[in-house]
């Protein structure tokens, strides 16, 4: 059972493609991440996705429904597009209110979205008086009047603060384990890391990835940190390591880094053993969904390029 | 359908429509009125239109239903401000980005525009009324002000007064769909408002002077006699006739745009 079908979904505004030939097919229930670098295309897949913008060419079902009548499922699709945006003269229950009128919701909806986002209390206030976060709050409300079934977010986390975004994951995991599909576009990585079962990488609006989360992570090299008990045997320890067929690299002083799976851990201290050397520890290290999403679209806008500095920054502390 | 008139009338129940719109309603009335008293009450052949207005002679002021002459005298400056607040309202949404939201709320777009459509008309019908009230209350003022007879004017009140409500609302409705038209068309108050504004003040004056067979056909005129009643040019079932087939055609041109158009703000 799938959530979203595409087949061959293409876009182009002019001459610019902004979606090529995108086939994938999303699992119904769990969390979905659709990660990609700046036009990449996956504002323009969500556009598309809520009947906003018609393909160029290609088709898609959304809830076994054609996008090309959004009509038959809208009502069960909550979305948050891009920023939040609202009448700002108006209170948080006004907007909300005119939303609900509009897809012909019951009054009571509006208090029930509003206690589930926290902003109960502050509902009276005009828009135009709210932090970003408070904005953001009252977009992922609003996505949630209809009760959806999906529930598409463009960047939910986006101006909140910390134990917002810790709100915001829980409720994301709630909603996923009641049964509903959330699919989470996102440039923090490592928040779709957390909080995503699914990932979608799209990159110059092609399908760079479609999958489990877990599958990716799989993927990478993982590798195994080890030391030598006396720091001066290290070297002795890389070229044995080396003429054994190991890959080692050498990470920082009395450090090597070896190309391996945390399985072969017994057989790597064996190496070492053999040589007369005997490991002080060994430390296990996976690839993160960073690094991963860096090697796999390569970009170079602004977003990854500070998603790198702060993936190398972590690596060296 | 009701529930997006409903959604929209929440929407646009904000001090600046409400407060702007009437406020330019009422100021347009009090000036209107205090002009038409210096300038009409000083001359017995009727002063020179302007462009956007046209004043009465003193007989038809002094008439029955002179009292509302104010009203059919300004309807051009009310209807530049109808199309404005239409416009800012319907191209509000694009450069929110509010329409994201209410399309994918309410995706059947002719029943989300008309909704608008309809929420705007209630809100014309009630400054109509604004209008009507403010000139109930004026122009006696500036009658009395330039000495002016207006014995006659508390004859058949309430047919007058109703007349001349249903022939400005009409007018305004008219000039409000134009505004709706252009808003959806170009995504943008400011240059509908300009199109506007240049189109009465400018184009139609410069178009009805070269060309005077369309002269009794163009929207201004056409709804300038419909706010007055009819004229000796433009018969009052011919400005309703036409008034009904611009309101038609900017409709039309409004639910194909919206209809057709991505959403791409």
């Amino acid at each position: 059972m799938s959530v979203i079908r595409t087949a061959g979904l293409t876009r182009r505004f002019g001459g610019v493609t902004a979606l090529e030939d995108l086939t994938l097919e999303l699992p119904r229930a769990g969390v979905i991440g659709l990660v990609g670098p700046n036009g990449s295309g996956k504002s323009t897949l969500i556009r598309m996705l809520l009947g906003l913008i018609s393909p160029t060419s290609g088709t898609a079902e959304v809830l076994d429904e054609p996008i090309s009548a959004p009509g038959r499922y809208l009502d069960r699709v909550g979305a948050l597009v891009e920023n939040p945006a609202f009448v700002p003269g108006l209170s948080a229950r006004a907007n909300l209110m005119s939303l609900a009128r509009l897809r012909g919701l019951p009054p009571s909806r509006v208090d029930e979205v509003l206690r589930t986002v926290g902003l109960t209390g502050r509902d009276t206030e005009p828009v135009k008086r709210f932090s970003l976060g408070m904005k953001q709050r009252l977009g992922i409300a609003a996505a949630l009047l209809p009760d959806p079934e999906l529930l598409i977010l463009d960047e939910p986390t986006n101006g909140l603060d910390p134990s917002g975004i810790v709100e915001i994951r829980g409720l994301l995991a709630d909603l996923a384990r009641a049964g509903r599909t959330v699919i989470v576009s996102s440039h923090l990585l490592a928040e779709i890391e957390t909080v995503c079962d699914f990932l979608v990488v799209v990159r110059f609006g092609r399908l760079v990835y479609s999958g489990p989360v877990t599958d990716l992570l799989a993927r990478t090299g993982q590798r195994i940190e080890i030391a030598a008990e006396h720091p001066q045997d290290t070297s002795s320890l890389h070229a044995l390591l080396s003429a054994d067929g190991w890959q080692v690299e050498q990470v920082s002083e009395g450090r090597l880094s070896v190309a391996a799976d945390e399985r072969r851990g017994a057989e790597l201290n064996r190496s070492a053993a053999r040589g007369g050397i005997t490991l002080r520890s060994m430390t296990p290290v996976r690839g993160s969904l960073e690094e991963i999403f860096l090697e796999m679209t390569g970009s170079s806008d602004q977003d990854l390029t500070a998603a790198r500095a702060a993936a190398a920054e972590r690596k060296a502390s | 359908m009701i529930n997006a008139v409903r959604s929209e009338l929440l929407r646009t129940r904000r001090k600046g429509i409400v407060l702007g719109w009437s406020g330019l309603t009422v100021l347009f009335t009090v000036m209107i009125n205090m002009v038409m008293a210096q300038v009409v009450g000083s001359s017995s052949t009727g002063p020179t239109a302007g462009p956007g207005v046209s004043f009465p002679t003193l007989g038809q002021w002094q008439a029955a239903d002179g009292i509302t002459a104010g009203l059919s005298s300004a309807a051009g400056m009310y209807g530049v401000v109808a199309l404005s607040f239409w416009a800012i309202v319907t191209a509000g949404d694009y450069s929110s980005g509010l329409i994201r939201l209410t399309a994918s709320a309410q995706p059947d777009r002719v029943r989300l525009l008309l909704g608008k459509a309809g929420a705007l008309a209630l809100w014309t019908a009630a400054v109509t009324t604004v209008a009507l009230v403010a000139d109930l209350v004026i122009a006696p003022v500036a009658a009395q002000s330039a000495d002016i007879d207006v014995s006659a004017w508390g004859r058949d009140i309430v047919p007058t007064l109703a007349g001349a409500w249903f022939n400005l609302f009409a007018t305004l409705l008219v000039w409000g769909v134009i505004g709706l038209a252009l808003a959806l068309v170009t995504r943008s108050a400011a240059v509908s408002i300009s199109v506007g504004v240049g189109y009465v003040l400018v184009v139609e004056a410069v178009v009805t002077a070269a060309l005077d067979a369309i002269a009794d056909w163009t929207p201004g005129a056409t709804l300038g006699a419909l706010a007055r009643g009819g004229t000796a040019d433009i018969p009052y079932g011919t400005a309703l006739a036409l008034g009904a087939l611009y309101t038609l055609l900017g409709l039309g041109v409004a639910l194909t745009v919206f209809r057709r158009r991505d959403i791409t703000d």
